[in-house]
């Protein structure tokens, strides 16, 4: 066997054991999900089992979690939406003009990303409940603010750059003012990575388990909480927990496979040209 | 009072000086050509009359109104960037209406004006294409059409021919002579290569170092260099230089001698009124003959060569030699001539086609 073709083998064995290793809790989750709880808890586990669908069942008649699901879209297209308007403005200004401390600021926006969340769970908590903010959606839409802003600031920044300087020019030897020029020609072509950091930032907010389980108690509780929460009493009832990771995580999945192609061309843009 | 008036332009980015002082003046509607090496300026001075750089020093007019402060968009110039810069995620029409419609024009009256620069750049089956489906050739003509629509005071041209083949260029180059005949409006076009400054222009800036190192028309630049340096960057292939000798000076010349000349030559100067003093007996001047002024095996003036390569274009040779002191010449011959290298061959010209430089490299 010639070293190429030895090569191409231990290169396809050693992709599959990554495709394995990071599937297989996914592959748990979902087959899990269509378990009894007996076969859920069989030892060793089983392989093959009569597929039950009470546990969806169970998940949609229960009024918490699609009342959860209802508030992960709330908030998460809510701190997407606003962290891009936020966002796109800053980071046309970071890219085009020259100001004072812009490499700092250029900086501060991603240092944010360096802090554990956990660190700032409390703090933002005695915060939330000092200003009645505890338990509504608009503080987990501030919140998530702050972790997608940079992302969107980094990424459409680095959009905002490689478009070449001469189209500003043109436009501005045309009579565009600066917002024009933002508005006609840097956002409309800055789509790639804006849709990028939006897609990062909406399965960020989607996903976030920690702060919601912290600054929600009750009515604006995420589809996260809300499947851990089932983890309380004496019975854990791992079939609606599952089922309920499956819904959750259905929707971002699949959304994200059809998005990854852009995805991928948005964030090596800036780098090839 | 002349059109577009350049007065003591100065530019430095901190303590580089990149522009040092220039001044031009020109006529509604003459085609002005700045010419010069990159990194002479010719670009930045452009930037300048636009507005998209700031001036350091001195002060830009356009039609006797002071625009040195003035924002770009204000002074109505309309300029063609080397990479087109059309705007990728519009459509020809829409680029070429950009202007207008920032300016608020009403809607009828842009189509009316975009259809007309169609028809004069014909390219009226492009409108609704985007720019990435367009040739560079086409893409070009939408960057003059958005030029066009705008009726600018001075039009801009930023090396625009640079990015195309060498057909296309030629094609281009005789589109924008027709342009500026057809639209008579004031033109500004920098480039660094002399054929086009040579076909295009009323009038040639040669720069260099940011300074203006000769302002004429391109038959004055021809035949009258103010300098060695503008002698070498215009004509094509360039003026080949021989180190020679005042040996006397008469009524009817300066006498020059030069090792592989039989004998001394008398060389009539092009720019007395100069007022510079002429070079004295036993200087060092430099003496200027054409490639194209060099005639094999005729003329009084031969000059002993041996052949290194001779080049077929195919209707004419370009031959090159070396003189017995080693200095190489070049002359374009017509037909095909063949030369072993080494082959001892003679050339001469015409006094009348001689040019002198003094030591300093300015013209005699």
């Amino acid at each position: 066997m010639s070293p190429r073709v030895l090569g191409r083998i231990l290169h396809g064995v050693a992709l599959l054991l990554v495709f394995a290793i990071t599937v297989f809790p996914f592959y748990w989750m979902v087959s899990s999900s269509f378990k009894t709880q007996t076969d859920l808890l069989a030892s060793p586990p089983v392989w093959v089992f009569t597929p039950t669908l009470t546990n969806y069942a169970d998940v949609f008649a229960d009024e918490k979690v699609t009342r959860a699901v209802v508030n992960s879209l709330i908030v998460a297209l809510c701190s997407t939406a606003l962290s891009v308007v936020l966002g796109a403005p800053a980071a046309f200004a970071l890219a085009r003009y020259d100001f004072r401390g812009k490499s700092d600021l250029w900086f501060w926006f991603i240092s944010n990303r360096f802090i554990s969340p956990i660190v700032l769970a409390l703090p933002i908590y005695i915060l939330a409940l000092q200003i009645g903010l505890l338990d509504t959606h608009l503080v987990l839409i501030l919140v998530y603010i702050t972790f997608i802003l940079p992302i969107v600031v980094w990424i459409t920044t680095d959009q905002f750059r490689s478009i070449p300087k001469e189209l500003e020019e043109a436009a501005r030897l045309e009579g565009a003012s600066q917002f024009d020029i933002f508005w006609r020609i840097y956002l409309p072509l800055g789509i790639p990575g804006l849709a990028v950091s939006a897609i990062f930032g909406f399965i960020f907010s989607w996903n976030e388990l920690l702060y919601a389980l912290v600054l929600t108690r009750r009515d604006v509780q995420t589809a996260p909480v809300v499947a851990t929460s089932f983890m309380s009493g004496y019975e854990l009832p791992w079939g609606k927990i599952m089922a309920t990771g499956t819904v959750i995580v259905l929707p971002v999945t699949i959304f994200a496979l059809l998005v990854s192609r852009h995805m991928v061309r948005g964030l090596t843009m800036g780098a090839t040209k | 009072m002349s059109f577009l008036r350049l007065q003591g332009i100065e530019k430095r980015y901190g303590t580089v000086s990149v522009i040092n002082g220039v001044n031009l003046e020109a006529e509604k509607g003459e085609f002005v050509v700045f010419v010069g090496p990159s990194g002479c300026g010719k670009s930045t001075l452009l930037r300048m009359i636009a507005g998209l750089e700031e001036v350091s020093k001195g002060d830009v007019f356009i039609d006797d109104v002071r625009v040195t402060d003035v924002e770009p968009a204000k002074r109505q110039v309309s300029m063609v960037f080397q990479s087109y810069a059309l705007f990728p995620h519009m459509s020809v029409r829409d680029n070429i209406a950009f202007g207008l419609k920032m300016a608020k024009v009403p809607r009828a009256e842009i189509d009316r004006q975009v259809n007309e620069a169609a028809r004069i750049l014909q390219m009226g089956p492009l409108l609704d294409r985007r720019p990435r489906q367009l040739s560079g050739g086409q893409r070009q003509r939408v960057a003059i059409g958005r030029a066009i629509v705008r009726h600018p005071k001075v039009f801009l041209f930023d090396e625009p021919l640079s990015n195309l083949d060498a057909e296309l260029r030629a094609q281009m180059r005789v589109e924008i002579a027709r342009l500026h005949e057809q639209l008579g409006v004031t033109m500004v076009y920098v480039t660094h290569d002399q054929v086009e400054a040579m076909t295009l222009a009323d009038r040639i800036v040669v720069l260099r170092a940011g300074r203006v190192e000769q302002i004429g028309s391109p038959q004055e630049l021809y035949e009258a260099p103010a300098n060695i340096f503008v002698a070498g960057f215009i004509g094509s292939p360039k003026m080949n230089l021989l180190n020679a000798k005042v040996t006397g000076r008469s009524e009817a010349g300066i006498e020059v001698s030069h090792p592989a000349l039989a004998a001394p030559l008398q060389v009539t100067g092009r720019r007395q009124s100069e007022g510079r003093a002429a070079p004295a007996v036993g200087e060092e001047v430099r003496l200027g003959v054409r490639p194209e002024h060099l005639m094999l095996g005729e003329g009084r003036n031969l000059i002993r060569l041996k052949a290194d390569l001779a080049e077929s274009l195919g209707g004419s040779t370009l031959i090159y030699g070396q003189t017995d002191s080693g200095e190489t010449l070049s002359l374009q011959a017509a037909g095909r001539r063949m030369f072993g290298k080494g082959e001892a061959f003679t050339a001469g010209f015409n006094p009348a086609d001689a040019y002198l430089f003094d030591k300093a490299g300015e013209a005699v």
